[in-house]
């Protein structure tokens, strides 16, 4: 499928769209996490783009900055990120927003504007740091509202002009579209029999954060009305629940054992796309209720909004099993853990428990065993 | 005990210590009398408890015990067999979980009313949600927290803006927030135990804190330029437990008592290490002292005089009340009390007369601390084994000796 593959091309090659972008005189601006609202990006008439690590790149100019306990925490993860803004991978960005996600990514905004101080030398997007708070409470609410107006306001500096409530109408018709499309995606991944891979899965909502999302669309589009002719899929139906994946490693790994994952609670999985905004509503407000109420990262109170969210996304794919997979030192994913375990024993669902993974698999062989067995139990 | 040689212990480290003793039990017979009991992080609530009149437990204290006591890896098991993250953060929720009087220091704490937790760290605010749960008390979130309100590079010089000049340093719209996050603090305690929060006595706490903390200037600066050091490090440090009581008379008389005797020391030329050669300030995040300690003095007479906790505790409390908002005041002090930078650090060893700061580091560390003049000696770990001894031996033998 020509779609798929021009979409796999995105997730490989992940500043492809944006340095094209750049090359015709466009911005591009870098973010962390899924609580950027890039609507606002988009109706600044600039280019969002997500940045993820990568597990077989190194992470030596991380080094320096992740001595003393886990300053880096979650494996690889983020100093990996670090790591290559640092030696000039994302060197085409004009801007880079930071949110107050879990304090790994906290202390990647801490170290970068500390460099930005004392090493002039080196080449560093200009920094803006998105505050957050991680309740649900309403009072929370007006806080985040604040701070996200903040940014639409900083944006319209940046760009010399006003984010009329048009543009911002029509970003959201273009990310709501994508949300949807998205969503038929994740329906065909639990339609029983299953037709798409987790690994494919994966890999067309993560390349939704690589390149423009109206193209994005446009071949997720022409994906989807193929759809009649994708291969039924056979095997155990899984469910991943974890530490954020930003590649295929673990997909791989659990797909070459006659398994399918038919879903998953992850930020570049279905977490990424699961709450449309509103329409009809004023679109600043919209936005920001959107972003409010999405799904909730692991940082946020109560555990129970996490529990719930997790059981209800496993039970509603149907799945037949549970894998968690969390890294070393994502202590805050470790946390809620035990609780999502037996919330899902008491529903009847088996669950495999792999801790302390490593951001790069290197022993696939011994994690292949141990799934494989876990699989066949099911 | 000690692991210095030559120390005589201060008296005062054990009224301390027999104060806390009585404190705990006089907490536990007014819980037994149906009084509230709050459990929170260091640096979060504790002024606004002790204004009301709520007797409150710091956490980070409560794990001192714990360690102290040798307990930390006993409770650390308790988390790894239920699946989960053993840190020293989570001991407190070990002991509940645990639920064995007899084993646990002090056969525990008494059950809480309130356990009050933060953003600070990812997991602070799940591990006290969940501690809550197992006492089966209210949790408290607070939304903002120490460190929460500053998104800048620390200013050089920022310790001595931070007394008088708070208000420059912290983001004046996090404060808002924070100060209402108070607030609801203090209404939901009023209904829940019935007891009244006052201003007026705020105002007293808060001066109360900058009188306790002049004291312990005044004695940090006796033991800065006397040498052979009055007091051991690990005297020094044991005071810190008194910071709990911040704002009351109690923590003010302790430390006036310390003062007093670390010059009654000096006058009378009284030694913790009478064969002191060289002055070095020990830097770790537990305010623990060094294990190799007594190998040190034995070997080099290499003291450790000075600790960065006595720089929090001497520059970083005292806070000039602004605007006559003791509130306001407090909150922003709740979220910024200090950053570890290189110029504070070497500000404080210089002060002190210290040749070397010594402290587990690599090498983005050894390259800022380089341009502040005085020398780290970086070890690769916090025990006393041979890599740390050599560390330590070829730093003083070719940087001091040579
Ligand atoms: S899990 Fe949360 S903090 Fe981590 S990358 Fe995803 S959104 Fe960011």
């Amino acid at each position: 499928m020509a779609a798929f593959d021009e979409l796999q091309k995105h997730y490989h090659q992940r500043d492809l769209a944006a340095r094209q972008w750049k090359k015709e005189g466009g911005k591009v601006v870098g973010y962390f996490c899924d609580n950027v609202p890039e609507e606002f990006i988009l109706a600044a008439g600039l280019f969002p783009l997500r940045l993820s690590g990568d597990p077989w790149g190194d992470a030596e100019r991380a080094g320096p900055y992740s001595e003393q306990g886990n300053v880096f925490s979650r494996e690889g993860f983020v100093a990996s990120m670090l790591h290559m803004i640092l030696n000039g991978k994302y060197d085409f960005l004009d801007y880079l927003i930071i949110p107050h996600a879990r304090d790994s990514i906290h202390r990647l905004y801490t170290t970068l504007i500390n460099l930005k101080e004392t090493e002039s030398a080196l080449k560093l997007p200009e920094l803006y740091y998105l505050d957050n708070l991680h309740t649900n409470f309403y009072s929370a609410g007006i806080y985040n509202r604040d701070r996200w107006l903040a940014l639409k306001k900083q944006l319209e500096e940046w760009i010399g002009k006003e984010i009329t409530n048009e543009r911002l109408s029509q970003a959201i018709a273009v990310t709501n579209e994508s949300k949807r499309l998205l969503k038929e995606l994740a329906d065909l991944r639990v339609a029983d029999p299953s037709l798409v891979a987790g690994v494919d899965a994966l890999q067309i909502i993560g390349s939704s954060m690589f390149m423009p999302k109206k193209e994005h669309n446009k071949l997720l589009k022409e994906y989807l009305a193929g759809a009649g002719h994708l291969p039924v899929r056979n095997g155990a139906r899984l469910f991943i629940e974890g530490s954020p994946l930003d590649n295929l490693q673990l997909y791989e790994i659990i797909e070459s054992c006659r398994a399918t994952v038919v879903a998953e609670d992850n930020c570049w999985g279905n977490r990424n796309f699961d709450v449309p905004i509103d329409m009809s509503a004023d679109p600043v407000d919209a936005v920001i209720d959107r972003y409010n109420n999405k799904a909730p990262c692991s940082r946020m109170y109560p555990l129970s909004c996490r529990v719930e969210y997790c059981l209800r996304s496993a039970l509603e794919s149907e799945a037949q099993g549970v894998i968690f997979s969390i890294y070393r030192f994502d202590e805050i994913q470790a946390w809620e853990t035990p609780d999502e375990i037996k919330a899902f024993k008491e529903n009847g669902i088996p669950a495999l428990y792999l801790k302390d993974q490593p951001y790069l698999i290197t022993e696939p062989e011994a994690l292949k065993t141990n799934i494989e067995e876990f699989v066949q139990g099911i | 005990m000690s692991e210095q040689s030559g120390d005589k212990q201060l008296r005062i480290t054990n009224e301390v210590r027999a104060y806390q003793r009585e404190w705990i039990e006089k907490t536990r017979q007014r819980v037994s009398e149906g009084e509230p009991f709050a459990i929170c992080n260091g640096d979060d609530c504790e002024e606004i408890l002790n204004v009301m009149d709520i007797p409150v437990i710091v956490i980070n204290y409560w794990h001192a015990i714990i360690t102290t006591k040798r307990m930390a890896d006993y409770y650390l098991d308790i988390l790894r067999e239920r699946d989960y993250p053993a840190t020293v953060f989570s001991m407190g929720l070990a002991v509940t979980m645990d639920n064995k009087p007899d084993m646990a220091p002090w056969g525990g704490l008494p059950k809480p009313s309130i356990i009050i937790g933060g953003a600070r760290q990812d997991t602070e605010m799940r591990i006290m949600e969940l501690w809550a749960r197992e006492y089966g008390c209210t949790f408290w979130p607070m939304e903002f927290a120490l460190w929460h309100g500053v998104e800048r590079v620390p200013p050089p010089g920022w310790f001595e803006r931070v007394r008088d000049h708070w208000d420059e340093l912290v983001d004046p719209y996090k404060l808002d927030y924070r100060v209402q996050d108070h607030e609801k603090l203090i209404r939901y305690l009023e209904v829940s135990t019935g007891k009244k929060f006052s201003m007026a006595k705020l105002t007293e706490a808060m001066e109360l804190v900058n009188k306790q903390m002049d004291y312990w200037r005044m004695a940090r600066d006796l033991i800065a330029k006397t040498s052979p050091c009055p007091a051991s490090l690990r005297d020094q440090l044991s005071m810190y437990q008194v910071m709990w009581h911040r704002g009351t008379p109690q923590g003010r008389d302790f430390l006036k008592a310390y003062y007093e005797e670390v010059k009654e020391r000096v006058e009378t030329g009284t030694a913790a290490c009478p064969d002191e050669k060289i002055r070095l300030m020990w830097v770790n995040a537990l305010g623990t002292p060094p294990r190799w300690g007594k190998w040190a003095e034995e070997k080099y007479g290499a003291v450790c005089v000075t600790h960065n906790y006595m720089g929090i505790a001497v520059d970083c409390y005292a806070r000039t009340i602004k605007n006559n908002d003791p509130l306001r005041t407090l909150a922003a002090r709740y979220m910024l009390l200090f950053w570890t930078t290189p110029d504070w650090i070497a500000a404080q060893a210089k002060h002190s007369n210290c040749q070397a700061i010594v402290m587990v580091a690599g090498r983005g560390t050894i390259a800022a601390y380089e341009k502040t003049g005085v020398p780290l000696a970086a070890i690769p770990s916090e025990r006393d084994d041979e890599a740390t001894r050599a560390a330590l031996s070829d730093f003083i033998e070719t940087r001091l000796l040579s």
